[in-house]
């Protein structure tokens, strides 16, 4: 069980605000990501929860009871750290044994979980081994271990992924994602990269600036993200923004033509939002956006465009490997009908028909 | 071409590297054997005379009163040794713990207790002498002002306190060097390793003993083999507080100055045996080296590479 809630959560080092209120509800078993830019203060916001760095202001309540003031060895939370930190001087099986054993735990008991621990994340043969002996993926792994035998209520995890090679990475996202559904635990997982966040959370934290932006599933933030930062950091390549004003049915780009994108919110001046498959590139299309294409990735099953609008807004359209484009070649853009996004003018927020 | 450049290169090597050989050969590499020559021969002030093998050592360990006298100083270095292992290593990791924890005035602190490190011996034990002045000393008039005259004693005067008086003087002046040693090997620690024992334990004590200490051994190792070396080399602070005869009674004598006095002689005893002087050197080096070498190589096998 355990039910986490961050209310007015603020952070300040010395006169520096960081976190600027945060307020948050973690249900049990929920596998929960912040993603954002780097310094948006999501490993602080991770960092309060586990105890390790003051609360300066707000509550942080877990299953119930205040936590602000109880050390970190006793929320029942366990981290993984980004760089593993495992205890150099310790083999594998000291590492996860240190912690159970503090826990009052007794012999038995910790030699069983360890055991537990080490068959679940393929362990076994490494377990008298010192962590420098060991490779980048097996210390994750033991990293993992060492939270898992505590039985915490909590995991947290401080970009896990980031000191493994491209391969590895998404093998020991899998691993995470099935560790998730066997054990059943909480866990709140820290990363910059959207592709970790869209793969693995129930619910998705996007911060940015010490605020959270929006909070949904992955779905909800592709889908009707809250404004456009959400709009621009969830999914890939990028959503293109672009300034239109509105005439009629029609959205307008600055001396770049004109398109119909179907039902319209009612602003003068709008950020129409585009995901690359929301747009079509024909070659001398009668209406649209008249674009130049700057270069094409061709990535196998299929191929990104990317292309310069009128106001030199770079517009990225997916399309099939068969119909790729040239470098410089003059394009014009349509606008699948209920597929754009919308978006204030001035606030970045998300607007609808 | 190429061949002729290699002993161009070579005749640069050769050139730099010959005088820097020359003068350790000669400023120490010599000395050191011709003090081991020495201790075979039978000398009648700086004159030498016949060679007389293992006599000299036999002398200074098994015929009295040498026996006693090097048994004496002997006991007394083990004692100093192990005392300003406590005193002076194990209040200089405490010391550096607390500096490491950023505690309030931490920097204040760091130079306040590395300052002594920087003094002069002769000016330390002048100091400490002055303070332990019976009549005058501040720990005296400090012990009487609390009331307690009857702690209040001759600390340098009487064989139960002389050498832990001393002993005390050396670690108020060094007690800097280690902590600097353990500050250093403290900082290579990285934080998400402590942040990790924190999400463990919140017991300070666990933190020293199953993390902190094994992660500085390689300081350990620094600061023991020096103290080790420093404890039975020892001279400079018993010489000025207590005199060359380890005086009251011999209660502050320790090798360094039963040698001098054994090799040149002293005001009280003029006589003066260089045979027996070196024998003394060479026993001392010899007994340094063999421990300096075990302790070495015992504290390098647990360090651990960060």
């Amino acid at each position: 069980m355990a039910q986490l809630s961050l209310r007015g959560i603020k952070k300040r080092f010395r006169e520096t605000e960081v976190l600027h209120g945060i307020d948050l509800e973690i249900g049990d078993r929920e596998f929960v990501v912040f993603v954002g830019p780097s310094g948006c203060g999501k490993s602080t916001l991770l960092r309060l929860i586990a105890g390790l760095d003051p609360i300066t202001d707000g509550e942080f309540v877990l299953n119930g009871s205040r936590m602000n003031d109880v050390a970190p060895s006793r929320r029942g939370i366990a981290m993984v750290f980004q760089s593993y930190a495992l205890y150099p001087h310790m083999d594998v099986y000291e590492n996860m044994a240190f912690g159970a054993r503090l826990m009052g735990l007794d012999k038995a008991e910790v030699e069983q979980r360890i055991a537990d621990a080490a068959r679940m994340l393929r362990l076994g043969e490494l377990l008298k081994r010192r962590p420098r002996e060991l490779s980048g993926g097996q210390r994750q792994r033991v990293a993992i271990g060492r939270a898992l035998v505590r039985k915490p209520d909590v995991f947290l995890l401080d970009e896990p992924l980031s000191n493994l090679d491209a391969a590895l990475r998404s093998e020991v996202r899998l691993e995470i994602a099935r560790l998730h559904r066997e054990i059943g635990g909480t866990m709140i997982y820290v990363t910059h990269d959207q592709v970790e966040a869209m793969t693995l959370a129930d619910k998705i934290v996007v911060m940015n600036n010490g605020r959270i932006e929006q909070v949904g599933s992955p779905r909800e933030l592709y889908e009707t993200p809250a404004n456009t930062f959400v709009a621009s950091f969830i999914g890939s390549p990028r959503m293109t923004l672009v300034d239109v004003t509105r005439d009629g049915d029609r959205l307008g780009v600055a001396n770049g033509g004109a398109v119909s994108v179907g039902a319209v919110p009612d602003a003068k001046a709008l950020k129409l939002g585009l995901r690359p498959d929301a747009v079509h590139l024909t070659r001398g299309a009668a209406e649209g956006l008249a674009a130049q294409v700057v270069y094409t990735e061709y990535l196998g099953d299929n191929a990104y465009v990317y292309a310069r609008l009128a106001d030199g807004t770079l517009l990225s359209a997916r399309t099939t490997p068969n119909d790729l484009f040239a470098p410089d070649e003059t394009v014009t853009v349509t606008v699948e009908p209920g597929a754009a996004h919308f978006f204030s003018a001035e606030d970045g927020r998300r607007l609808t028909p | 071409m190429p061949k002729l450049r290699m002993t161009g290169r070579g005749l640069w090597i050769t050139f730099l590297i010959v005088p820097p050989l020359a003068f350790v050969a000669l400023f120490i590499v010599y000395p050191i054997i011709s003090a081991f020559a020495y201790a075979f021969f039978d000398w009648q002030g700086l004159k030498r005379l016949d060679f007389v093998g293992l006599e000299n050592f036999h002398t200074v360990l098994f015929v009295e009163p040498y026996r006693s006298w090097t048994l004496n100083a002997f006991k007394n270095n083990i004692i100093v040794f192990f005392a300003l292992m406590v005193l002076q290593n194990g209040l200089g990791f405490i010391l550096a713990y607390a500096l490491w924890r950023e505690l309030p005035g931490a920097r204040f602190h760091r130079i306040a207790v590395f300052l002594p490190v920087v003094l002069s011996t002769i000016i330390v034990a002048y100091l400490f002498k002055l303070f332990y002045h019976p009549l005058f000393g501040v720990v005296n008039i400090s012990l009487r002002g609390l009331g307690l005259d009857g702690l209040a004693q001759p600390w340098l005067g009487q064989s139960g306190t002389a050498l832990w008086s001393i002993i005390a003087a050396q670690a108020w002046h060094m007690v800097g060097f280690p902590t600097l040693v353990f500050l250093a090997g403290m900082q290579r620690i990285p934080g998400e390793i402590l942040d990790a024992v924190r999400m463990e334990t919140e017991s300070e004590w666990v933190k020293i003993t199953q993390i902190v200490w094994p992660l500085v051994a390689p300081s350990a190792t620094i600061v023991f083999t020096l103290l080790f070396v420093g404890a039975f080399n020892w001279f400079e602070l018993p010489y000025i507080m207590g005199g060359l005869d380890g005086s009251p009674f011999g209660s502050t004598d320790v090798l360094g100055l039963y040698f001098y006095r054994t090799a040149f002689g002293n005001v009280s005893a003029g006589q003066q045996d260089f045979g027996l002087g070196s024998a003394l050197a060479v026993l001392i080096f010899l007994f340094i080296a063999a421990i300096a070498t075990v302790i070495t190589v015992r504290l390098r096998a647990r360090e651990i590479q960060i």
